[in-house]
C-alpha cells in the first residue's frame, strides 16, 4: 500500500495544546473536530487541520477548514494567516526549542509575574534570558500560569527579596520534559525550618519517598545541603515544592546572588534525583502503606518520546476547544520523493 | 593509406564508469558518553525495571564506650535504591530486490553495518541525554566572554574536582608516568569530562592544558580524547550536550559532564543488548520484492551517584 494509515485516534479537548507520539513518524496528518462540524460555529473555528511532512509545512503551520459563520460553508487557509490560530508542529527532538520572544518587564515579587506579548498557554516550560536587572535568573527553565496574551506569573519563583524589578526579559517555550526523567531541577528557595521546604522553579513530578541530592554554589548560602552523608528523602511533595526529612531550621539562610554580582557569581542551585527509600511499614494503621515508590517517575526513564505531533490548543487550532472531541489521523508514505536531509543527530 | 588514429572519441570505452577497489568512509561522530558508565545486565522474565542497590556509609558520630556497660544506640542501616527502566529502540531499511540486483556493492551487508553503527551512535545519544537532564551543572565563571556561564577556565574545572573530592569520588582513569620525552609531562590519576567539539579552542586556552600529544606516551589512548586540564581528561564529540539558548544572553550553553567512578550505569538486557535482522523478500512483500534489515536494542541508563558526578556548563570563548 503506498499511501497507509498508521494510527487514529480521538481525544477530547481540554482547549490546551496536544501531543500526539509517532513512532513511525508521518507524512500526513489530520485532525478533524467532530463537535464542530455538526453545529455552526463562529468565524475561524478550526474544523479540520491538515499537515504535509517532508518539509512542507512550516513549524507551528498548516492548512485549515474553518466554517463560516452560522453557514455550512468551508472557507481554507493556512493557520498561519491568524495570530491567535497556531497549528501543528512536528518534533523529532528533545527538549524542543522555540523561536525568542521578548518582554519587557519581570516583576520583584512573590511570585514574579512576566510582562511579554505571547501565546503560550497555562503549564508550559520556558527558558529565560537577558533578564536584565534580575540577572541571576538569566538562563533558567520556569514552569510558567495565569497566562496571559500580556503576561504569565512564575508561581516557582518568589523574586520579593530582589533588589530590583527585571526591564527585559527574552522567553523560549522548551518542551515540558526533558530527554531523561526524573530530570535535575533549579532550586528557588529553602525554607528554615524543620522539616525543610524545598521550592524549585517549575511544577515537578517527583514523588513522595524518592531522594535527592543537591548542588548549592557557595553564592547561594546553605553549604550544608551540600555533602549530605545520605541523600534527603521527599515525605511531601507541591506542585513547585518538595518537603524534605531534614531539619534546616540552623542552616545557613538560602538566597539568590544579587544581580550585579553576575556574570561572576556561581549559579545555580539545584537538586538532582538520587534514587528512592521504598517503605513498607506493616505496623501502620488502619492498613500497612507501601511508599516511596512510583513506577511511571521513579525509575530513570525516557521523559518526552520522540517523534511527536504538537497540536495546538484553542477554537482556531486543530486541538480544539475545551469540551470538543478531535480525531486524528496519522499517514505514511512507504514509496514518495525523498524525505529531505534529516539534520537531526 | 588512412591515417586514422583508434582514440576514445571514436571508441569510448564501452563502461564510461568503474567502480573504486572499496567505499569512502561513512561519518561517525566520537561515541564518549558510555565507556565511563559502569555496565550491568538485566535478565529476561523478570521485568523491565532494573534496581541498583547501595548501602550508605554509616555515622562516625560518636561511638565511644565508657565502660559503664551501656551499648551505643544501633544505627538504622540507609539503603537507597536506584532504579531504571529498560526501553527498546529500533531502526530498519527496506531494500528492493532490483537496488540488490544492480548496485554495484553487496548492499544487504553494508546496510547492516550500517545498522550496527546506528546502534552504537544512538545508544551514545541516550547516554549523553542521562547526563544532559538528570545531573546537576554549575556555570563557568571563571571566563572571559562576559556571559553567564563563562567559557571555561582553570578555576572552573578546579571547582568541580573539589566538589567531586568533597563528596570522596573516585577518579576513573590511571596516572601517566612522567618520561624523560621533551615536550612531555605526566598526567594525575583523573576523572572523566565530556565536551562539545564546539569548545575545544577554548579547551586549548585553558591555563596548565596538556593536549593530547604532551601526554608521555600514547599507548591506549582513544581517538576521542583530546586534553587533560587539572585533575580530568576531556574526551570530546560532536555530538555532545549543547542547549540552546540557556546562557544569560541566550547563546547555547555547552554542559560538561565530569566524574569518576560508579557514576552511571548501562544496563544491557541480556540477549537483546545488540539485534540485527534479516526478513527476506517472501516475507516483506507479497512478489517477493523488497527484504528488510532492523537493527534492536535495549537499554536502560541510570546516575548511581550523584555524589560523584558534576559538571560545568559553559559557552564558547570570544
Amino acid at each position: 500500500m503506498p499511501f497507509t494509515i498508521i494510527t487514529q485516534d480521538s481525544f477530547v479537548s481540554t482547549g490546551a495544546n496536544y501531543k500526539v507520539n509517532l513512532p513511525s513518524s508521518a507524512d500526513y496528518f489530520v485532525t478533524t473536530n467532530i463537535t464542530q462540524m455538526a453545529l455552526a460555529p463562529a468565524t475561524a473555528v478550526v474544523i479540520r487541520g491538515e499537515w504535509y511532512g517532508n518539509g512542507l509545512t512550516a513549524i507551528n503551520d498548516g492548512i485549515r477548514w474553518k466554517k463560516t459563520n452560522s453557514t455550512n460553508a468551508l472557507n481554507i487557509d493556512t493557520f498561519a494567516t491568524a495570530t491567535a490560530s497556531n497549528g501543528f508542529t512536528y518534533v523529532t527532538r528533545s527538549p524542543y526549542v522555540e523561536a525568542p520572544v521578548t518582554g519587557t518587564a519581570i516583576t520583584a515579587a512573590n511570585p514574579a509575574v512576566v510582562s511579554m506579548t505571547n501565546t503560550y498557554q497555562n503549564g508550559d516550560r520556558v527558558r529565560l534570558y537577558s533578564t536584565t536587572g534580575m540577572l541571576q535568573i538569566g538562563g533558567m527553565d520556569f514552569t510558567i500560569s495565569s497566562v496571559s496574551g500580556s503576561a504569565f506569573t512564575l508561581l516557582g519563583l518568589d523574586a520579593s527579596g530582589f533588589a530590583a524589578a527585571a526591564t527585559n526579559v527574552v522567553a523560549r517555550r522548551i518542551s515540558n520534559l526533558d530527554p531523561v526523567e526524573p530530570e535535575f531541577l533549579y532550586v528557588t528557595k529553602v525554607s528554615l525550618a524543620n522539616p525543610c521546604v524545598v521550592t524549585v522553579s517549575q511544577a515537578h513530578n517527583y514523588v513522595v519517598g524518592q531522594k535527592i541530592a543537591f548542588q548549592i554554589p557557595p553564592s547561594f548560602g546553605m553549604q550544608e545541603l551540600n555533602r549530605l552523608r545520605v541523600p534527603a528523602v521527599i515525605t511531601a511533595v507541591g506542585t513547585y515544592t518538595m518537603t524534605l526529612n531534614i531539619d534546616s531550621s540552623a542552616f545557613t539562610a538560602f538566597a539568590f546572588p544579587a544581580s550585579t554580582a553576575s556574570p561572576t557569581a556561581q549559579l545555580f542551585a539545584t537538586l538532582a534525583p538520587a534514587g528512592q527509600s521504598t517503605q513498607y511499614q506493616p505496623l501502620a494503621l488502619p492498613v500497612p502503606t507501601y511508599t516511596g515508590y512510583n513506577f511511571n517517575y521513579a525509575p530513570f526513564h525516557t521523559g518526552q518520546f520522540t517523534p511527536y505531533m504538537l497540536l495546538s490548543g484553542g477554537a482556531q487550532s486543530p486541538a480544539g476547544a475545551s469540551g470538543d472531541l478531535i480525531v486524528w489521523q496519522a499517514y505514511k508514505m512507504e514509496n514518495g520523493p525523498a524525505v529531505p536531509v534529516n539534520l537531526a543527530p | 593509406m588512412s591515417m586514422g588514429i583508434t582514440n576514445i572519441n571514436n571508441m569510448a570505452p564501452e563502461l564510461p564508469l568503474q567502480f573504486s577497489e572499496d567505499l569512502l568512509s561513512t561519518p561517525m561522530f566520537n561515541l564518549i558518553h558510555s565507556f565511563g558508565a559502569d555496565l550491568h545486565y538485566a535478565e529476561a522474565h523478570i521485568g523491565k525495571t532494573t534496581r541498583m542497590s547501595r548501602y550508605e556509609r554509616l555515622s562516625t558520630d560518636g561511638g565511644q564506650l565508657d565502660g559503664s556497660g551501656i551499648d551505643p544506640a544501633p544505627e538504622v542501616v540507609v539503603r537507597s535504591d536506584i532504579d531504571a527502566t529498560m526501553e527498546i529502540y529500533a531502526k530498519t531499511v527496506v531494500i528492493n530486490e532490483q537496488v540488490t540486483l544492480y548496485e554495484n556493492d553487496k548492499v544487504l551487508t553494508k546496510f547492516t553495518a550500517l545498522l550496527g553503527q546506528w546502534m552504537r551512535e544512538k545508544e551514545d545519544l541516550l547516554m549523553r541525554d542521562l547526563y544532559a537532564s538528570s545531573v546537576s551543572y554549575i556555570n563557568a565563571v571563571g571566563g572571559l566572554n562576559g556571559d553567564q556561564p563563562s567559557n571555561i577556565s582553570r578555576n572552573d574545572v578546579n571547582n568541580i574536582e573539589r566538589i567531586l573530592l568533597g563528596n570522596d569520588a573516585r577518579t576513573m582513569l590511571e596516572q601517566n608516568d612522567a618520561m624523560d620525552k621533551f615536550g612531555t609531562a605526566p598526567t594525575r590519576d583523573a576523572f572523566i569530562a565530556l565536551a562539545s567539539t564546539d569548545i575545544t579552542p577554548d579547551l586549548q586556552n585553558v591555563q596548565g592544558v596538556l593536549l593530547k600529544n604532551a601526554y608521555p606516551h600514547q599507548d591506549g589512548l582513544r581517538p576521542e580524547e583530546y586534553c587533560s586540564i587539572s585533575r580530568f581528561r576531556f574526551f570530546v564529540s560532536s555530538k555532545a550536550a549543547k542547549l540552546t539558548g540557556a546562557s544569560l544572553s541566550g547563546a547555547n550553553v555547552y554542559t560538561i559532564p565530569m566524574y569518576g567512578l560508579e557514576a552511571a550505569a548501562k544496563i544491557d538486557q541480556n540477549n537483546y543488548s545488540c539485534v540485527l535482522g534479516y526478513r527476506p523478500p517472501y516475507v516483506v512483500s507479497s512478489v517477493a520484492q523488497n527484504s528488510q534489515l532492523y537493527a534492536k536494542f535495549a537499554i536502560a541508563r541510570a546516575i548511581t551517584n550523584q555524589n560523584w558526578i558534576s559538571g560545568l556548563n559553559v559557552t564558547q570563548g570570544l
